[in-house]
């Protein structure tokens, strides 16, 4: 077993599966952490995610397949995806994905799904699909506001790491998930995105 | 080159003296006097303000009289212009302007939070850190990108120094109460289940605070502990999270609640894993002080000649992301 990445919550183990490439993916004990609020916090992102990944499949939702969920270790083994994130490609790579990316984020609001952590390194493209990981935050929910929450923190991290292309990559996200919620829903959604970030510290008040 | 940094966004009146040379600075000397409310009470700006304009020329007196430096050797002069309580900010621009007009000094308006990162750079050697910036106005994850600032994750409402002095107060603590809540959570170990949310980068604290004041009326010092554990444990997984993105080998925290050791004790555990570099501003310099103006004044300086009087602004609500850095 080969460590390959170690993520902000979990380690990330390249391994085998039935003869297939799999991931590992362990939430390991964060010694920094209360030890019951630990454990509680590994043990049910470990089921969401397991649960939220073989969910959003059924939805047309490009994701890892779930081979193995072990929750005494906390750990999920996975269908290995071997792209590139979106994060690592060309300024112009990400500005022509951003459509799909908004669109596949669409359809998880449309289902009723907020993802909980949409940055630009939780979208993988492999062979012209781009994948969609990383659903330990995430949850079932309709409310516009938990939606709105996701679209701010992706329009957050377009305006911190990829600032030179933020305004093109934003405008097609856009594009791409009115195309999937519709000119109503989308409406409501990007004006609460305003009201969210007006409630951010020392945001322009008039 | 020697500049004069006056400090007055909130509780803290301050004046400093730096001498810079080169890339280095030398404090002089750093001069302040916190305004403290009653108990159970937070900052009131009339009366912070008040304080602040009692203050100001002892504050200024001692701080020239301390380095042994005249006003009239000074190459610039900077005042915090915002974020912060607008009265309060009003009496520094004062000050700073006054001396400026009388002696002919240059004037440099600076903001507040930039002057919490440069002066902890200063004094913690870090080259391009990933910071964090905790205090009553700022809870922030920030990483230097194309002359700007930028943000990588914040509370989506209050401040990591709000959550600590709000509950503080409610059980009736004066503010800044963080360090009485730390001794009282040190003597409890019994963690109470608390909301615990963290949005992809981002945190929100607004929550926690309702639910830790309901512990607080069974138990306060479980409630202390709890409180720091939860709130600490989702900025440190906020840390974590915009270290593995961004991917900087450096960390610094700096702002009022980097002088807290349980904060410290976590994010130095989340570093060993990142095996990532992890720096603390000197805690007497952890809070707002003239210091972190003057040097930030003193760094736009080598750029820029100063502004006008009539630009002499203060701006309540000024963004740190929205500021260029071209020094």
């Amino acid at each position: 077993m080969k460590l390959i990445k170690k993520g902000a919550e979990a380690d990330l183990y390249q391994t085998k599966w039935e003869n297939s490439k799999a991931i590992l993916k362990i939430r390991k004990i964060k010694k920094y952490r209360n030890s019951s609020l630990d454990s509680k916090i590994r043990k049910q992102r470990t089921i969401k995610e397991s649960q939220m990944l073989s969910l959003v499949k059924s939805y047309g939702i490009p994701a890892p397949l779930v081979y193995f969920v072990n929750l005494k270790k906390t750990s999920i083994l996975m269908q290995e995806i071997p792209g590139k994130p979106v994060h690592d490609l060309s300024d112009s790579k990400i500005i022509e994905l951003s459509k799909e990316i908004g669109k596949l984020v669409g359809t998880l609001h449309k289902n009723g799904i907020m993802h909980g952590d949409l940055t630009t390194s939780n979208f993988i493209l492999f062979q012209k699909t781009v994948f969609v990981i990383d659903f330990g935050l995430s949850q079932i929910s309709i409310k516009p506001e938990d939606h709105a929450v996701d679209l701010r923190l992706i329009k957050e991290i377009l305006n911190s790491a990829h600032a030179k292309i933020m305004q093109p990559s934003w405008k097609n996200f856009l594009n791409g998930y009115k195309s999937i919620v519709g000119q109503a829903y989308y409406t409501k959604i990007t004006k609460l995105v305003s009201d969210i970030e007006s409630r951010g510290r020392y945001a322009q008040v008039v | 080159m020697l500049g004069l940094g006056i400090e007055s966004t909130a509780h803290t009146f301050s004046c400093a003296i730096i001498e810079k040379n080169g890339k280095k600075g030398k404090i002089l000397s750093d001069i302040r006097k916190i305004y403290r409310p009653d108990e159970g009470e937070g900052i009131h700006p009339r009366e912070a303000s008040r304080h602040h304009i009692e203050n100001s020329s002892t504050v200024l007196s001692e701080c020239l009289q301390e380095s042994n430096i005249s006003i009239k050797d000074l190459d610039i002069i900077s005042y915090a212009a915002g974020p912060g309580l607008g009265p309060c900010l009003r009496v520094g621009a004062v000050v700073a302007r006054s001396l400026s007009s009388f002696y002919k000094i240059p004037i440099y308006p600076v903001n507040h939070a930039i002057g919490h990162i440069e002066l902890g750079k200063l004094l913690t050697g870090a080259s391009n850190p990933l910071v964090l910036l905790v205090s009553g106005g700022h809870t922030m994850l920030l990483a230097f990108l194309n002359k700007q600032w930028r943000v990588f994750g914040e509370t989506l409402d209050i401040t990591l120094g709000q959550l600590l002095d709000q509950f503080g107060r409610s059980i009736g603590f004066a503010s800044p109460c963080g360090k009485n809540i730390e001794e009282l959570a040190n003597s409890s170990s019994n963690y109470v289940t608390l909301p615990y949310s963290v949005k992809g980068n981002d945190v929100s604290f607004s929550g926690l605070l309702s639910a830790t004041k309901s512990v607080a009326a069974k138990s306060k010092v479980d409630a202390c502990y709890s409180l720091q554990e939860t709130a600490f444990a989702m900025i440190s997984e906020a840390v974590e999270r915009a270290l593995s993105f961004t991917r900087k080998k450096e960390l610094m925290i700096v702002g009022g609640v980097a002088a807290n050791k349980r904060l410290s004790e976590m994010l130095k555990d989340v570093c060993t894993r990142h095996g990532c570099k992890f720096f603390v501003v000197p805690l007497r310099y952890a809070g707002d002080c003239g210091s972190q103006i003057c040097w930030t004044g003193l760094l736009e300086s080598q750029i820029k000649p100063g502004v006008s009087l009539k630009d002499t602004f203060v701006t309540q609500s000024w963004r740190l992301d929205s500021v260029k850095v071209d020094y």
